[in-house]
């Protein structure tokens, strides 16, 4: 089933509700171990947890993503890129407050009849205790329309 | 810390990407897709027998080689794409090259080429990053 483009372009401009994330010790010990790196000194948290902090204290899921952009299942999800920028490193037991949305929407055909593939573009923005904005996190992803 | 156009980053190596770590990383990020932690799933998809890794965490190992180039907190921004996938046993490496050295004020800072090679000399990851090297 092909969401109508009406519908999934009415989705740039969309706002997260927003909040706040704060990496736990415990969360920042299991993520950098799993990444295969050594801990991090003086509290840094992994650049990697600007995939999930961003996404989870805007307040939101991937799950919710999916579901958003009908998605027709996880497995017809594919990421095009992330665009990570720190403006200063992420670091542990801080209250990073996250704003952000849906900024861009494309849809294009996918080369069976009638399939189409419904491009999102999400940015995010991590902001520290003083306001002050720590990371933004922008990416794109691909909902696959196949089954026309 | 020297560095200049065509040095190449000292690289990173994952020598055994495992199913367990997938389940753990599946569970911080909230992240429900079965292709990180059920085989059936992803073999009933014609993806073969083996789980398949987060994005995210193969941006880790790039973002690992930086750190140990350049030291944590160094890295200013990583953009990539991802032209392949990496699976559950599988080892690859991180590699990088500089292609531009920027002063701003008192910092330098590295634009590089980076990407995620697999044994087969294809691509998992490509893209670039923007690091701070620490001052001499």
């Amino acid at each position: 089933m092909v969401p109508p483009e009406a519908a999934i372009a009415a989705l740039v401009g969309h706002a997260f509700p927003g909040g706040t994330y704060r990496i736990a010790h415990w969360e920042n010990f299991l993520l950098t171990e799993a990444t295969g790196s050594a801990p991090l000194p003086e509290g840094l948290a992994h650049p990697a947890h600007l995939f999930h902090v961003p996404i989870a204290g805007a307040g939101t899921t991937i799950a919710e993503l999916f579901e958003l952009a009908q998605a027709g299942s996880d497995s017809s999800v594919t990421i095009d890129y992330y665009d990570w920028e720190y403006f200063a490193p992420l670091r542990e037991d801080v209250a990073y407050t996250a704003r952000g949305g849906i900024t861009e929407h494309a849809r294009r055909p996918a080369g069976e009849a009638g399939a189409v593939v419904d491009s999102l573009t999400y940015r995010i923005e991590l902001f520290d205790e003083a306001g002050t904005r720590a990371a933004r996190a922008s990416f794109r992803w691909h909902f696959w329309r196949l089954e026309a | 810390m020297m560095a200049k156009p065509g040095d190449e980053i000292p690289s990173w190596t994952m020598e055994r990407v495992t199913a367990e770590r997938m389940r753990t990383v599946a569970a911080i990020l909230r992240d429900p897709n079965p292709v990180h932690w059920d085989r059936d799933y992803v073999a009933a998809r014609g993806a073969g027998p083996r789980t398949i890794n987060q994005s995210p965490i193969n941006v880790s190992y790039v973002a690992n080689m930086l750190m140990a180039w350049a030291g944590p907190g160094s890295i200013r921004r990583l953009r990539v794409g991802f032209p392949g996938a990496v699976f559950e046993e599988e080892t690859v490496v991180a590699r990088g090259v500089v292609h531009a050295i920027e002063r701003e004020g008192s910092e330098t800072f590295a634009e590089c080429e980076v990407w995620l090679e697999k044994t087969d000399g294809t691509r998992a990851v490509e893209g670039s990053a923007r690091v701070a090297l620490p001052s001499e």
